[in-house]
């Protein structure tokens, strides 16, 4: 717990003040969170301020303290998968705006810029969004709270109110979902560079 | 399979690496209580509306009560009887002339 129970039970009895010392405490790691679970920097405080907004006007239903921070991960969780599904329908429309030649010349004007460890990260972010976005966003949620924000499976049984065993179930599904579209994603970058030799 | 799934925990890794946790900007904060403030405007708007309507809707509904409770009758209706209403409609005076005697005089003029 970044912030003790007596703070979150002040602001749960209306102390603004609280309130705003355990948005600072949160701030950054939900902040990461969300980064890592929508991909788009740009929206990430949005998305955050969405996720206190609903935490501000919820938080009187919170039984104990002791359940917050599974709490602010639903929140997350539900913030972030509402801002993925409007993305989903916008996206079409996004698509057209640009030209390929645009997203091309873009590309290259920002590959230009960038160090080769930058650009190694980049092309892991770019990879890891892309087979995530393969996926539904539920299980693009899942996976990422599991396997990269390390969150434990007791853990994720609070945040989704479910049993381990339907967790597991879950998880397994998705990682295949996955590790399919990497397979796939392989097998594309394989041919291309045949054709290419 | 096992080496795709390696493969996969390695790339998994390496994004929490490549996506950082990102620095609030200065906005951040006054940004979320200007939409805490809105929103709560918004419901203190809705539960003012709310109490109006239904002020209103108990008000029509006294109203309707009351007028369906209360038997509808004229202020004239109240005055007297039928014979008295008949009485005061066709004064005794007026009767003579045609033919219709007072009571009293009726009874003098059998005597």
């Amino acid at each position: 717990m970044l912030v003790d129970f007596e703070q979150i039970q002040k602001a749960k009895a209306g102390d603004d003040a609280a309130f705003n010392q355990v948005v600072v405490a949160y701030r950054k790691r939900i902040l990461g969170t969300i980064a890592r679970l929508i991909g788009r920097p740009e929206d990430v405080e949005d998305v955050a301020q969405e996720v206190f907004l609903r935490l501000y006007y919820s938080l009187d239903q919170l039984r104990t303290p002791e359940v917050f921070e599974p709490w602010l991960y639903r929140l997350t969780v539900n913030a972030s998968y509402d801002y993925l599904r409007k993305q989903r329908r916008r996206n079409e429309s996004r698509m057209s705006d640009l030209s390929e030649q645009q997203v091309i010349m873009a590309d290259a004007a920002a590959g230009g810029k960038i160090s080769g460890e930058e650009r190694r990260q980049k092309q892991v972010k770019e990879l890891v969004e892309s087979l995530l976005g393969a996926v539904s966003e539920q299980d693009r949620i899942l996976l990422t709270l599991k396997e990269v924000e390390g969150l434990s499976l007791k853990e994720l049984e609070k945040i989704y109110s479910v049993n381990e065993n339907a967790l597991k179930v879950r998880l397994f599904r998705a990682r295949q979902r996955v590790l399919n579209a990497f397979e796939a994603k392989k097998a594309t970058a394989t041919k291309s560079v045949g054709r290419k030799d | 399979m096992d080496q795709w799934n390696d493969e996969l925990n390695r790339l998994f890794a390496s994004y929490k690496v490549a996506v950082p946790d990102p620095e609030t900007g200065a906005n951040f904060m006054p940004e979320l209580w200007r939409k805490i403030e809105g929103r709560r405007n918004i419901l203190l708007r809705v539960k003012k509306l709310t109490q109006m309507f239904l002020a209103a809707a108990a008000a029509i509904s006294i109203v309707f009560v009351t007028m369906l409770s209360v038997p509808a009758f004229s202020p004239s209706d109240n005055s007297g009887s039928y014979v008295e209403v008949l009485a005061d409609a066709y004064p005794t005076e007026g009767l003579a002339s045609h033919g219709i005697l007072p009571r009293e005089g009726v009874e003098a003029n059998t005597k």
